[in-house]
């Protein structure tokens, strides 16, 4: 961190650290009706008490039947998604698949283990094992759309979808030109039963804004978005990533915006330039205690907004929230269930993420009108 | 032998998970590799491990199971003929 506030831009383009990219085409199945390409909004489904099930389409129309009847929901979700941001992008090959995610294919794992507890051991298949691993999802993709190049999965807990970026950006260096990137979660019973036992869970109350929780749990989700970056401008480019940073257990408030203030100088950038501030409070207080405090100096200059209200909390809601950002920047219109502050932007062109993870995990993502 | 067929389409459904497959859309005497219906090298696997595990029977040479996973009245006649059916 210390690196960026004091050395020379030009060391940090030389180091891929300011490289940007163009985003073409996206792809979310998420607990609202993202995957309709229209929907912007307008209906909202609730959540199911403490958790968020994601709105699956009908995979036929995306995977062929001899694969869908392998693949766990993790995989068709995010076979899905990618489907539609390539069609979106409308390109036939990509030059890197970077998938991103905290707990991979876990219907496949429980299937898996489940089956060696039952049956003491014996009669292990190979289905479920082959399909449980973490990468499955990007190889699954790379088969089907015959990418025999870069293929890379991260799993890196709440900075799983940010690593995906950071790695896309810095092979537009090596001289990538298109690449598709997305986050993936998914859930099950068992988890949603383990996690409310551990009482990580909550009800959140409709008369209490997610951003001024004073009780701990989060609502669990799941879901999956897909990018398909560009190096270069298009006329198909919906909105440019201008700069991704992760911060691991930022001590105070101050620090975040410390932090924060020196990753938009290094873009020519200040708060007062932000358009919209997506921030991703996840209703436990215990995780968003830093945000609430940091939210009085994002709204004397930019617009506040949320997002987990409508998405839920997982490894890779970062992913969710670019796309929601996309999504704000190609309309020029903030949704009112996603507002903070009463007032509404003039106008959009530069929107920032300042994603959270359980506290922990910190990342800004800068995207720009283009 | 109609009735260990029949139960056989039933547990290569389930297994395989070809939830888009009726067991009256299962011809007995179609390949069930390649053609009919279109089964894999994983699927061979899954096959080895449903005769073990419901049947007791466990195919010792690699070789016999191209005999054997021919069709499904091949399956079922090479059960019967083990005494286990």
């Amino acid at each position: 961190m210390v690196l960026e506030e004091t050395v020379h831009p030009y060391y940090l383009r030389k180091h891929n650290i300011l490289s940007k990219a163009y985003i073409n085409g996206t792809g979310c199945i998420s607990p609202q009706n993202t995957i309709d390409s229209d929907w912007f909004f307008d209906s909202i489904n609730p959540a199911k008490g403490d958790y968020f099930d994601a709105i699956e389409p009908s995979y036929k129309e995306f995977i062929a039947p001899n694969l869908l009847r392998r693949m766990g929901r993790a995989i068709k979700m995010g076979v899905a998604a990618a489907n539609i941001a390539i069609q979106q992008a409308e390109t036939q090959k990509v030059d890197a698949i970077i998938t991103g995610t905290g707990l991979g294919c876990f219907e496949d794992s429980e299937r898996f283990l489940l089956a060696m507890l039952n049956n003491d051991e014996q009669f292990l298949t190979p289905t479920s094992f082959i399909q449980s691993t973490h990468n499955t999802v990007g190889s699954q993709i790379a088969l089907i759309m015959k990418c025999h190049d870069y293929n890379f999965t991260y799993v890196h807990r709440g900075f799983s979808f940010e690593s995906t970026l950071q790695d896309a950006l810095m092979l537009f260096e090596e001289g990538k030109e298109t690449i598709l990137i997305g986050g993936i979660e998914e859930h099950t019973p068992n988890f949603i039963i383990l996690n409310r036992k551990a009482l990580k869970f909550q009800e959140v109350l409709t008369d209490r804004p997610i951003w001024k929780s004073s009780t701990p749990g989060i609502q669990m989700s799941e879901g999956t978005a897909f990018f398909v970056l560009n190096k270069t401008k298009t006329s198909k480019s919906l909105a440019s990533v201008d700069g991704i940073q992760t911060l691991y257990k930022p001590k105070t408030a101050a620090d975040i915006l410390n932090k924060l203030v020196a990753f938009l100088k290094l873009r020519d950038l200040s708060l007062s330039d932000i358009d919209v501030t997506l921030m991703g409070f996840s209703s436990d207080v215990n995780f968003d205690s830093k945000l609430q405090e940091l939210l009085p100096a994002i709204e004397e200059e930019t617009v506040a907004a949320c997002y987990k209200n409508v998405c839920g909390e997982y490894h890779t809601a970062s992913a969710f929230a670019m796309w929601v950002a996309t999504k704000i920047i190609e309309k020029q219109k903030l949704p009112k269930v996603l507002m903070i502050s009463d007032k509404e932007p003039d106008s959009i062109k530069n929107v920032l993420i300042i994603n959270q993870y359980l506290g922990i995990n910190y990342s800004f993502t800068l995207l720009s009108q283009c | 032998m109609d009735a260990l067929i029949e139960k056989l389409k039933g547990q290569i459904i389930e297994q395989l998970n070809l939830a888009e497959v009726k067991p009256e859309e299962i011809n007995p005497d179609s390949p069930l590799f390649g053609e009919g219906l279109g089964l894999d090298s994983i699927d061979a696997l899954e096959l080895i491990v449903l005769l073990e595990k419901h049947y007791g029977i466990k195919i010792q040479d690699p070789k016999d199971g191209k005999t054997i996973f021919q069709s499904l009245r091949t399956m079922a006649e090479y059960i019967k003929a083990q005494g286990k059916s």
